[in-house]
């Protein structure tokens, strides 16, 4: 099988994922710390004993086993009733959230772009392991009705759905993660792309994925502008998504201060995250994607 | 600490609205740039920790508004005048004496001890609480009111601006009586319409001077306390020309002599160069050294020299410029014109018609007869002769110049003579007059004669025993010599001598030094000069209405002839040449020169104390209790202030 397929070939010339950059993700894996069950057969195994050839262990049978797994060697041999275990191989779910709230629409490149490399260069190893790809968006016409992908072969249509994707309205995070909950049961890794700008907490989102036990990683992403902002003089902030307005006379002990607020909103997130087993990476839009994903996001385990 | 108030309700009322307005202003014009961010969270989270302690963060968001208002205040407050006296000042009514002689353009204080005077004087004027008058004199030889009592110290403050510095000498006298007479007022008892005189004012009157005065007033002070402010430094520097005269030689009129005289008022040795200037070019120069307080004479003589003027200058750089500079005029020499009036004398005749005679003089010779002619009466009034000798006979009035009498006496009451001596014993001659230098009277006969009455101001220069035989007066700007015996009497209708004087030698020496002396000796080298301020008569040989004197600053002063036939000019407040012209633009027919010539002014040294009759005024300690304003500082500090918040503004460097 080629390495670049011809769809593939028109996914290179968008700038969302160089072809240098596709070379090098093919060779990655993405992994889950928890194992999961696919609705399909994958490649993966798994931790629930099922049917491959692969043995793992015995436990005493119970009335109502599939006889067919029963050990009768040993039930020769020691006259005991015992079922063979095997492993099973199973598809893994990647989700990745992607908030495309106006917000995300700031910085240069905007870290909707930046979300946007990120799932894509995940993605791509998704579907180029046979994993189930969807990539869903918090808001706006594509949150709709997002495809679910599989198989290198559906790289172009994740790139186009990815390059479709537009900043639009406000977020609740609460609310968006809610609906993705309900329409998407099975478990996986979840990827949640967003700068957690939410006035009314991202806490409640992240709880919910939890509840549904996914593989969390939330990638926070933010603009140079908002941890150094270059702003003078006496101003009028308006709030991009729901035209809230602050007023502020900018000055030198003030910004100190809002610095030191991003510095603890940052940690606020991280400890919220790692408290509960979430992997937390919290990146700026001047970060470069293929560093992110070969080298952080690979210190932390999603990708191997 | 004090404040003086300096405006009115309404004033002050615009003014406290300013600081108001700012403030109102700062609210309604605060117009914030819209900024579209990505959230306000992280924001809103970074201004609500600020609400904590929001009364200081409020204070330092208003940072602009609050320098605003300190510069405004401080502008208040500046208005309000603050400031602190060094002592209070007693009494109502002040009179301020500024010295503006010649001695006060010392440099010894930059820019100069007038300068200085006036500043501490408007520092004085500056002090003067609501309700308290000042006057304002100045004094050199004369004193002028320049401004009366007012409480207006602008209108003082102009007028101390205004005094400028003359070249004359100082006096007091004037000023002192006039304060004295405002401070005592009196009322002449008999007059009943006299009008009452105001109550006595006490009054303090600040004389700001360096002393140098050449007399002690001696006048009641009553109600008035003086005091003395010194100016200057008390080793000043000063090395002064005190004297310079030119005189032609007396062998040979074409040999001029010049002598000058230096002082050193300072207490230290100097040394420099006294240069002579003729017409404006460097003639000659000597080098001199003039030991502390010591004097050192300097001569030149010039040969060819016919008219103009010439100045010494002493090249060296004190305290006291203005007399380090003399001038003397060379007049063109000229015979005096002599008219003689006699019915004949033979030895007169002679003595005046000597060879030696002739060089100075110029002799007419008329009958009695003709002092009855209008032609004389004109001549005599319009300066036409320099001197004329009448014997034994005499005009209705006294000519306009100087006069010999043989004989007979001048037509004024202050002229007498006792009866007639016979014969008259010479007891004593007053040699230092230069009419009687050389002359020699131990063997002079007389047969009869007058003894005199000496007029005011006169000298006796022949004494009798019956009274003076010969004396000298002086009359407006002439002299008249009286000789109270004559030469010839008549007796039994004969001619007969009087004396044996014609056949002595004194008697050609006699009349020698009285053409000198009486013809030529005042106008014929140079007129003597005068000190700034001072008039001087002029003569014109010929009958013209006006004459037109320059200045050293080249203004033209035109001089009107008076009802005598003479010129007086007092414009000489500049020292230097003044030229003469009969003409405008005409040829320069006379020089005088005016200098200070005043070892008072020269000596700079400010006087430790003043002496008024009884009353020893010492100089002040300190300076004069004088406001000390505040007002400067603050309006300073609040530009400080105003520079600040412009930099704050501009570069957004908070706190």
């Amino acid at each position: 099988m080629p390495l670049i397929t011809s769809n593939d070939q028109r996914v290179a010339t968008s700038d969302l994922l160089p072809p240098e950059l596709l070379a090098r993700l093919e060779r990655m894996e993405l992994v889950s710390r928890k194992i999961f069950r696919g609705r399909l057969k994958g490649e993966r195994r798994s931790r629930r004993k099922g049917q491959s050839v692969e043995f793992m262990d015995y436990r005493d049978y119970v009335p109502g086993d599939d006889l067919r797994f029963l050990d009768w060697n040993l039930y020769a041999r020691l006259e005991r009733l015992f079922i063979k275990l095997f492993l099973e191989e199973e598809e893994l779910h990647f989700y990745a959230l992607i908030d495309s709230s106006a917000s995300m629409g700031f910085g240069t490149p905007t870290k909707l772009r930046v979300s946007q490399q990120i799932a894509a260069a995940l993605g791509f190893i998704g579907l180029c392991h046979a994993d189930r790809v969807k990539l869903h968006t918090l808001t706006g016409p594509a949150s709709v009705n997002p495809p679910v992908l599989r198989g290198r072969a559906s790289v172009w249509r994740m790139m186009e759905y990815l390059e479709a994707i537009e900043p639009f309205g406000g977020t609740s995070l609460a609310e968006s993660v809610r609906r993705f909950c309900l329409r998407n049961t099975g478990k996986g890794i979840v990827i949640l792309l967003s700068d957690l700008l939410d006035k009314s907490g991202y806490e409640a989102a992240l709880r919910m994925l939890l509840a549904q036990q996914y593989d969390i990683y939330v990638i926070h992403i933010f603009c140079r502008e908002e941890l150094q902002p270059e702003l003078a003089g006496d101003l009028k902030l308006v709030d991009s998504e729901d035209q809230d307005v602050a007023e502020v006379t900018i000055s030198h002990p003030l910004l100190q201060r809002y610095r030191r607020t991003v510095a603890k909103f940052i940690q606020e997130a991280k400890e919220f995250c790692t408290r509960r087993g979430i992997a937390y990476l919290m990146t700026d839009n001047q970060q470069a994607v293929e560093r992110l994903v070969s080298q952080y996001l690979r210190e932390r385990g999603l990708v191997r | 600490m004090s404040f003086l108030n300096t405006l009115v309700w309404w004033q002050w009322l615009v003014v406290v609205g300013v600081p108001i307005a700012i403030i109102l202003l700062y609210f309604l014009k605060l117009r914030r740039l819209p900024v579209e961010v990505p959230s306000t969270y992280l924001w809103s989270r970074t201004l609500e920790d600020l609400h904590v302690n929001s009364l200081w963060q409020r204070l330092r968001q208003s940072l602009l508004l609050f320098l605003q208002i300190l510069f405004a205040c401080l502008l208040i407050v500046a208005l309000l005048r603050p400031g602190w006296k060094g002592s209070r000042l007693e009494g109502e009514r002040f009179i301020i004496v500024l010295d503006t002689s010649a001695s006060m353009q010392a440099t010894d204080i930059r820019p100069s001890r007038l300068e200085d005077a006036k500043r501490q004087a408007i520092e004085f004027v500056d002090s003067l609480s609501p309700g308290q008058t000042a006057m304002l004199i100045t004094t050199s030889d004369q004193s002028r009111v320049e401004q009366p009592y007012t409480d207006n110290r602008a209108l003082l403050r102009s007028r101390i601006r205004a005094v400028e510095a003359t070249y004359r000498t100082s006096d007091l006298e004037e000023a002192l009586r006039y304060a004295s007479g405002l401070a005592n007022p009196g009322r002449s008892a008999t007059d009943p319409t006299d009008v009452p005189a105001p109550e006595p004012m006490p009054a303090t009157m600040l004389i700001f001077s360096d002393g140098g005065y050449e007399r002690v007033p001696s006048i009641f002070l009553g109600n008035l306390t003086p005091k003395y402010i010194p100016m200057g430094q008390p080793q000043p520097d000063n090395v002064a020309i005190v004297a310079f005269a030119a005189e032609r030689g007396i062998d040979d009129p074409l040999q001029i002599e010049l002598y000058g005289r230096l002082e050193n008022f300072s207490d230290v040795d100097v040394q420099a160069n006294a240069v002579l200037y003729v017409n404006g070019k460097l003639q000659d120069a000597k080098r001199l050294q003039i030991e502390a307080g010591g004097v050192r004479g300097v001569e030149f003589s010039l040969r060819q020299v016919e008219a103009g003027y010439v100045e010494l200058r002493w090249e060296r750089d004190d305290d006291l410029l203005l007399d380090n500079r003399a001038f003397a005029a060379i007049n063109p020499p000229r015979r005096a014109r002599v008219l003689l009036v006699t019915a004949g004398n033979e030895p007169l005749e002679l003595a005046l018609t000597t060879s030696q005679a002739q060089l100075v003089a110029e002799l007419r010779i008329e009958d009695p007869q003709f002092l009855k002619s209008d032609q004389y009466r004109r001549a005599a009034a319009a300066s036409q002769w320099d001197l004329i000798i009448y014997d034994r006979c005499a005009p209705d009035e006294a000519p306009a110049a100087n006069t010999v009498w043989f004989g007979s006496l001048p037509p004024d009451p202050r002229w007498k003579a006792n009866p007639l001596d016979r014969p008259p014993q010479i007891i004593d001659l007053d040699r230092a007059h230069p009419v009687m230098q050389l002359v020699e009277v131990t063997d002079l006969l007389i047969v009869e004669g007058h003894g005199l009455e000496i007029p005011p101001g006169g000298r006796a220069l022949l004494d009798g025993d019956s009274g003076p035989l010969c004396v000298i007066a002086p009359r407006e700007a002439y002299e008249d010599l009286v000789i109270g015996f004559s030469l010839f009497r008549t007796e039994d209708n004969r001619t007969v001598p009087n004396t044996n004087w014609p056949i002595r030698r004194s008697f050609p020496i006699f009349c020698m030094n009285m053409l000198r002396y009486l013809g030529t000796g005042s106008s014929a080298m140079a007129l003597p000069s005068v000190r700034p301020g001072q008039p001087i008569t002029l003569h014109s040989a010929v009958p013209v209405d006006a004459l037109y004197v320059t200045a050293p600053d080249g203004r033209v002063w035109t001089v009107g002839r008076e009802a005598t036939g003479r010129f007086v000019f007092a414009q000489t407040e500049l020292p230097g040449i003044y030229e003469v012209r009969e003409s405008k633009g005409g040829p320069v027919v006379q020089r005088f020169p005016v200098n200070l010539f005043d070892r008072r002014e020269s000596n700079i040294r400010p006087e430790p104390q003043l002496q008024f009759a009884h009353t020893t005024v010492a100089a002040e300690p300190t300076r004069t209790p004088v406001r000390r304003e505040l007002w400067r500082w603050i309006v300073a500090v609040a530009l400080g202030v105003l520079a600040f918040e412009w930099y704050i503004y501009n570069r957004r460097v908070y706190l």
